[in-house]
């Protein structure tokens, strides 16, 4: 039977409310209703339960504030503008500016950023304001360096175009270094995983049929009330990767909800605080509500493969992550969180006793929010060099038995600097430098074998130039073999022919 | 107890720590490492008590190692905390563990100092000494 997304079957919104004004409403937190299913079964809890409160506190990069500072005199139209020396947006009218979670400070960069801007305003810090501008016959000053406060301004507005994914990728690292991700510190050899979202407790995961949230819905935002813009970047809800747009007022938000952050060679960003009522106005949307952690599924993937599409290492659910260890290939892994459940339930508790008390109602929104969308990659269409496309080809391979002394003479002959050093079957086991050799000669050792670095650092013919460049730079290496996929020597890649390629072309 | 060791000019070329271990039969476990030509450090968790932990601090300071007792390795400022996690699982150790409340706790035995989780933490709020 098909049924019209959002029907209101259970009961209304305005019967809800209803319950709400005279304190009769059954409001419990999604852990709550999880135990009511549990001991009652789901009928039961769908029948009795009017609103389930959800919460999520994690990382936000996909947010920021317009501020509006209000007109100085004699007036400046601002072209760029600094708070804290973080730079904000200025492409909006003369005093009006956007500050992003992810803008970085230009003094102390890492350390502090646009989400650092953002705590420090709503704990009513001061902030240091500079602006320039080129000056016109409307507005004649061009610089401006002042102080202000949120109590100073007009409007301070958290608008924040992606928040609240539904839940979210877990991350760990096959490589043999540690990687300073957005995923945080991941450590080598599949060392450690992270992971984010709320699980059973994510606002959208609770109502993952859409059928209740949309443009309109008012909801927790920053410890402060905020509404639903509508969906958000990114939106993906056909994979249960739904996000949402929401504002707020951020003059009437607490920085125990809303707190600049730092992931470490990464850069800033900011926590937020979301937490979304949801009406049980039908058994699907109950059923939702009633899911659990071993219900919620996601994918731990290899942050060590820097590509769009990094391998999928395994399935797993928020128990199991919650639990503290995965396991992966026999072995215990320890996972943890990146956003906080502490803070993600007390979002709920807050959200459950605002309504309880009366003073927060729920509100049937003016359009739901879309259950697809079409998710769309950016593919590159300027072409960009492979590996394939300056490698060298002919080149001189050793082999692990042979000669050092024949082989430093067939290096000088050939003027290179790199030797790859092939099996019989023409498979890389190993590299030689003509440093490696210099100091084989003169320490009197007579097999390519004895000297040669066999784990090497190697390239594949269709990666893109920078990737490999940037590989180099990290191993401190000035070559790289290049293999196919069984590692079957076909070229070298070195910096100093890369070099020269770039020098020629730009002399062309 | 755990120690930090500071080698000056004179005595980092000298196997210092391994005659300590000889002369003593003391286990020292190297938690940490730093030596350079000219200077070092190192940290150390000594296996012993009483009158052999004397003999072991008395022996360094012969030696002209300059030795300071780690009591503390790190401090977490738990207002600040948001009892995330993000420096639980990267702690190589298992130093750091989360309780049923979702509370940061910190193990101040199996520290070895690294400071991965300072790095890690997303809202600065971990200290080393």
């Amino acid at each position: 039977m098909f049924e019209e997304r959002g029907a209101e079957k259970l009961r209304t919104y305005e019967e809800i409310n209803q319950k709400i004004r005279q304190g009769d409403a059954i409001v419990l937190t999604a852990d709550e209703f999880i135990k009511t299913v549990e001991s009652s079964g789901l009928e039961y809890a769908a029948k009795e339960v009017d609103v389930v409160t959800t919460g999520t506190f994690g990382a936000m990069c996909s947010s920021g504030a317009f501020i509006n500072f209000g007109h100085a005199d004699p007036p400046i139209k601002m072209f760029k503008c600094w708070l804290n020396d973080v730079p904000a947006y200025k492409g909006l009218a003369a005093v009006d500016c956007y500050i992003g979670a992810t803008a970085m400070s230009e003094t102390r960069d890492f350390e502090y950023g646009g989400g650092h801007v953002i705590e420090d305003l709503v704990s009513g810090k001061e902030i240091e304001l500079r602006a320039e501008a080129y000056g016109t016959d409307c507005y004649p000053r061009r610089s401006i360096e002042t102080a202000i406060n949120i109590n100073d301004l007009n409007q301070a507005i958290l608008l924040n175009p992606r928040n609240a994914y539904e839940r979210y990728n877990a991350a760990t690292n096959s490589t043999d270094r540690t990687l300073y991700t957005y995923m945080g510190t991941l450590l080598p050899h599949y060392g450690n995983v992270t992971y984010c979202g709320a699980g059973q407790s994510s606002p959208l995961y609770k109502d993952k049929g859409f059928e209740t949230v949309g443009i309109g819905t008012r909801i927790f935002l920053g410890g402060g009330i905020g509404y639903i813009m509508g969906e958000g970047t990114q939106h993906n809800p056909q994979n249960q990767l739904g996000t949402l747009m929401v504002r707020g007022d951020l003059k009437k938000m607490n920085n125990r909800y809303l707190r600049g952050a730092t992931y470490y060679r990464y850069g800033t960003t900011l926590y937020v605080g979301v937490g979304i009522p949801i009406p049980i106005i039908n058994e699907k949307v109950a059923a939702s509500a009633a899911l659990k952690d071993d219900e919620i599924f996601t994918k731990i993937l290899d942050y060590g493969i820097p590509s769009r599409s990094r391998p999928t290492v395994k399935k797993t659910s928020y128990a199991e992550l919650k639990s503290g260890k995965v396991v992966i290939d026999d072995r215990e892994i320890a996972s943890s969180s990146l956003s906080s459940f502490k803070v993600a339930s007390e979002i709920a508790k807050t959200l459950k006793e605002w309504i309880t008390e009366g003073s927060f109602l729920l509100n049937r929104p003016a359009e739901l929010i879309t259950d697809h969308r079409e998710f769309k990659p950016l593919e590159v269409r300027r072409r960009e060099p492979r590996v394939g496309d300056v490698m060298i080809r002919e080149i001189t391979v050793g082999n692990p038995t042979d000669d050092i002394k024949s082989i430093a003479k067939i290096l000088i002959e050939k003027g290179v600097d790199h030797l790859p050093i092939a099996d019989n079957e023409g498979k890389l086991v190993g590299i030689v430098t003509s440093w490696d050799l210099a100091k084989a000669l003169a320490q009197d050792k007579k097999q390519l074998d004895e000297v040669m670095t066999s784990r090497v650092i190697t390239a594949r013919e269709d990666e893109v130039i920078d990737m490999v460049v940037r590989r180099m730079e990290q191993h401190n290496i000035s070559g790289v073999p290049v293999v196919d996929q069984s590692n079957h020597i076909i070229g070298i890649l070195t910096t100093d022919h890369l070099s020269r390629k770039l020098i020629r072309r730009h002399l062309l | 107890m755990k120690l930090k060791l500071i080698y000056s000019p004179e005595n980092v070329q000298r196997p210092v720590l391994s005659e300590i271990i000889q002369r003593t039969n003391v286990p020292i476990n190297i938690l940490k490492a730093e030596v350079k030509p000219n200077s070092g450090e190192m940290l150390i968790d000594v296996l012993a008590v009483g009158e052999k932990l004397k003999e072991v601090l008395s022996l360094f300071q012969k030696a002209g190692v300059k030795v300071k007792e780690i009591t503390r390795t790190l401090e977490i400022d738990h207002v600040r905390c948001i009892s995330c996690g993000a420096c639980v699982s990267p702690c190589p150790v298992q130093a750091i563990s989360q309780d049923e409340n979702w509370d940061i706790i910190f193990d101040e035995e199996k520290c070895i100092g690294c400071r991965i989780c300072v790095h890690a933490c997303p809202m600065g709020v971990i200290q080393m000494f």
